[in-house]
């Protein structure tokens, strides 16, 4: 029972840390490597404003947020609006804002177990015979609720209809008067915003440190490589199927494979499915 | 007015040369000895080593510096980071660090670092190269340094270790349990390691020496360095019903462990090597969920405790400095090495390499976590459980907030508390 207990809060985990970064490639098909970044950054938004200036912790959260979804947006009017076409170009871009960030707060201090954030819930409780704590139970209940909302967003506002506009089909898209411009700074916005959702609740669980900007970066990766780049059903599946995999691997194998596990998933996913699960980029298919 | 203007700034000119004159010619300051420092100063290793070292160096030099053959000079250190704790950072950055300390700097000793095990032995063939004698005293923990200085005492007799070692450590710790076996009653451990080269060899040896002594290791698991959900094997611990959960790790995320630890209730204590927990911030940062765990600060000294008349001194000294109390390991051993070179120079009257070396080898100093003297064959310190006979580990256990010596037994403060809900 602890696999599937646990298994589901682990899926739920890399859906949460990888919808961001897929919704993003999805609208504006900009890889957006300072993802982790974000995530790190909205905990130390959220860090700051709560122990420095002696915000309400639901304040701080909605601030830093707020301020993470502003960040993406700013990368894309800024400098990624000038380089959009230029794969490589995008991908040095969005790496090197993102590594400027992580390692900037290294280097301004970022570091140790001082930084931590509080649970929301301290408790534990025991399902289908397995404990489990409050703040993880939260985490899969938000995740879910992020899923759902995400559904309603696209599928019955105007602005969430133009982003999968866009996402199907630009250029005809673009026809209909969808800004293909504004639509990449909406999905910036969001998908930043949703690291920063992540980071502040999953954060509470340990500290705020540096490395886990990396982590979340290459989960995101191999989630969106498995379940087709752009696809965010196929995301949720690849995060499940990635997620019990690593369960599996630390109750049969060893813990420290998880991370080759999700590696190889990415490898034998190009060998076998090039576009992932629920990919489309069918030339690519067709060129292997 | 202008006349009077002109011989204003006129006489302003002269009080200032004359007074610049003056300063060129007084007394010229003794030449400093130049200790150089290769931390990893992002990490809590390099850091408190840094607070360490230069809380010694401000203490001597207030106190009107070395006495090096009748003449007082003072030190003066220069630090650099290696970065050698950052993943991903090759050995040879730290190396070169190193030689940047001795060449550019002109260090004349080093102490601290490098920090890592692999650097640590990397540079002793540098430290042997430059003929520089070198006080290590943080990070490093394998047993392999002092084994390489017996094996090639004329190559790394430049090499002396003021901390302990994995196997001392291992050593505290079977004998601490044997203590919680006959007090309590326990029999099983559960091993949790990170996935990294000292905790796995301390996790083993920890695995070898604790059958060997009649305890049933139900499993070891290694975790990936990050790891932020310890679930699946804390609920095997709770399956398995373990008495003791072991710990070696250096990550901060270890943190995430004692929070589902305390969160799940469960009845096994846990105790071991937590870099998390080192730190006074500890308690904050879990939300004093991280009560009753058992640490290894490694040397005495790294938390206030009573261990010689010049501990807690040390330990108020440093408070006062640095804005709190003595962080983990590392501090302690750098604070108390500056002190010890300084005896040595003052011995050998002299700051060349071989006759400090065989200053420090004959070093006897009461220091902050008992009396400091290195065996001559392996430069390593000699360590015990008495504070009068050698140093002294310093293992506390988190209770209501503060960090307590709980091992070894000479200095123990207080007993080992189980948590409620394992009575």
């Amino acid at each position: 029972m602890d696999i599937l207990v646990y298994g589901i809060i682990n899926s739920v985990t890399l859906s949460l840390f990888s919808l961001g970064f897929t919704l993003v490639y999805s609208i504006s098909r900009l890889p957006n490597f300072a993802h982790g970044a974000l995530y790190i950054t909205t905990g130390y938004f959220i860090w700051l404003f709560l122990n420095r200036l002696g915000c309400s912790y639901p304040l701080s959260i909605l601030l830093g947020v707020s301020l993470a979804g502003l960040i993406g947006a700013m990368m894309y009017r800024l400098v990624l609006v000038r380089i959009r076409g230029m794969e490589i170009s995008e991908i040095i871009a969005t790496y090197a804002i993102g590594l400027a960030i992580i390692e900037g707060l290294r280097w301004g201090g970022l570091r140790g177990t001082t930084f931590t954030l509080p649970s929301f819930a301290s408790g534990s409780r025991h399902i289908l015979g397995v404990s489990v704590d409050d703040q993880r139970l939260l985490v899969v209940m938000v995740g879910f609720s992020v899923f759902a909302i995400l559904y309603l967003f696209v599928h019955l506002t105007r602005n969430g209809l133009a982003l999968r506009g866009i996402a199907q089909d630009e250029r005809a898209a673009m026809m209909l008067g969808i800004d293909s411009d504004r639509m990449a700074i909406v999905s910036f916005a969001i998908g930043s915003s949703l690291a920063g959702l992540s980071a502040a609740l999953i954060l509470p669980l340990g500290n705020i440190v540096v490395e886990a900007g990396y982590n979340v970066l290459l989960f995101s990766i191999a989630v969106s490589v498995i379940g087709g780049l752009g696809s965010w059903a196929g995301a949720i599946i690849a995060s499940f199927i990635i997620g019990f995999a690593q369960i599996l691997t630390e109750k049969f194998l060893s813990a420290h494979f998880q991370m080759v596990i999700a590696l190889l998933a990415i490898i034998i996913t190009l060998l076998l499915k090039p576009s992932g699960i629920l990919g489309r980029q069918k030339e690519l298919e067709e060129r292997v | 007015m202008r006349k009077k203007l002109g011989r204003g700034i006129a006489i302003v000119a002269a009080v200032m040369f004359f007074g610049i004159s003056f300063t060129g010619i007084a007394p010229a300051a003794e030449k400093p000895i130049v200790i150089g420092a290769p931390l990893a100063t992002a990490f809590l290793y390099g850091w408190v080593a840094e607070r360490g070292i230069k809380l010694a160096v401000e203490e001597i030099n207030a106190a009107g510096g070395v006495n090096v053959g009748g003449r007082k000079r003072p030190f003066s250190v220069e630090v650099i980071d290696t970065r050698d704790l950052e993943p991903g950072v090759p050995v040879s950055d730290a190396l070169l660090g190193l030689e940047k300390l001795i060449l550019d700097k002109n260090a004349d000793f080093i102490i601290g670092g490098p920090v890592r095990s692999e650097a640590a032995l990397a540079a002793m063939d540098l430290l042997n190269k430059y003929k520089k004698i070198s006080i290590l005293t943080t990070g490093a923990l394998t047993p392999a340094y002092h084994k390489k200085v017996a094996e090639n005492y004329d190559k790394y007799k430049y090499c002396f270790r003021i901390t302990s070692h994995v196997v001392e450590m291992a050593n505290d710790f079977v004998t601490l349990l044997s203590d919680v076996k006959k007090g309590h009653g326990f029999n099983k451990v559960y091993i949790m390691v990170q996935d990294v080269a000292h905790a796995r060899g301390g996790g083993e040896a920890m695995k070898k020496m604790l059958t060997a002594s009649g305890w049933e290791v139900v499993d070891m698991k290694i975790y990936p360095t990050g790891t932020t959900d310890y679930s699946i094997a804390l609920n095997d611990v709770a399956r398995t019903k373990a008495d003791i959960i072991f710990l070696w790790m250096d990550m901060p995320e270890s943190a995430i462990l004692l929070k589902q630890w305390s969160g799940m209730k469960l009845r096994a204590l846990p105790m071991g090597f937590v870099n998390a927990a080192e730190q006074p911030g500890f308690w904050k940062a879990t939300e004093g969920k991280g009560e009753y765990l058992i640490v290894n600060l490694v040397n005495g000294g790294n938390a206030p405790a009573n261990i010689t008349p010049w501990t807690m001194k040390f330990a108020k000294a440093y408070e006062k400095r640095w804005g709190l109390e003595p962080e983990g390991y590392g501090t302690s051993s750098s604070y108390m090495a500056i002190y010890t070179l300084k005896e040595a120079i003052e011995k050998a009257g002299t700051t060349q390499s071989d006759a400090v070396i065989k200053a420090l080898e004959n070093v006897n100093l009461m220091g902050v976590y008992g009396r400091i003297s290195f065996d001559k064959a392996t430069h390593q310190i000699i360590a015990s459980n008495d504070p009068k006979l050698g140093a002294v580990t310093g293992i506390i256990q988190w209770q209501k907030g503060k960090r307590v010596q709980v091992f070894p037994p000479k200095v123990a403060e207080a007993k080992i508390l189980l948590p409620p809900w394992m009575k």
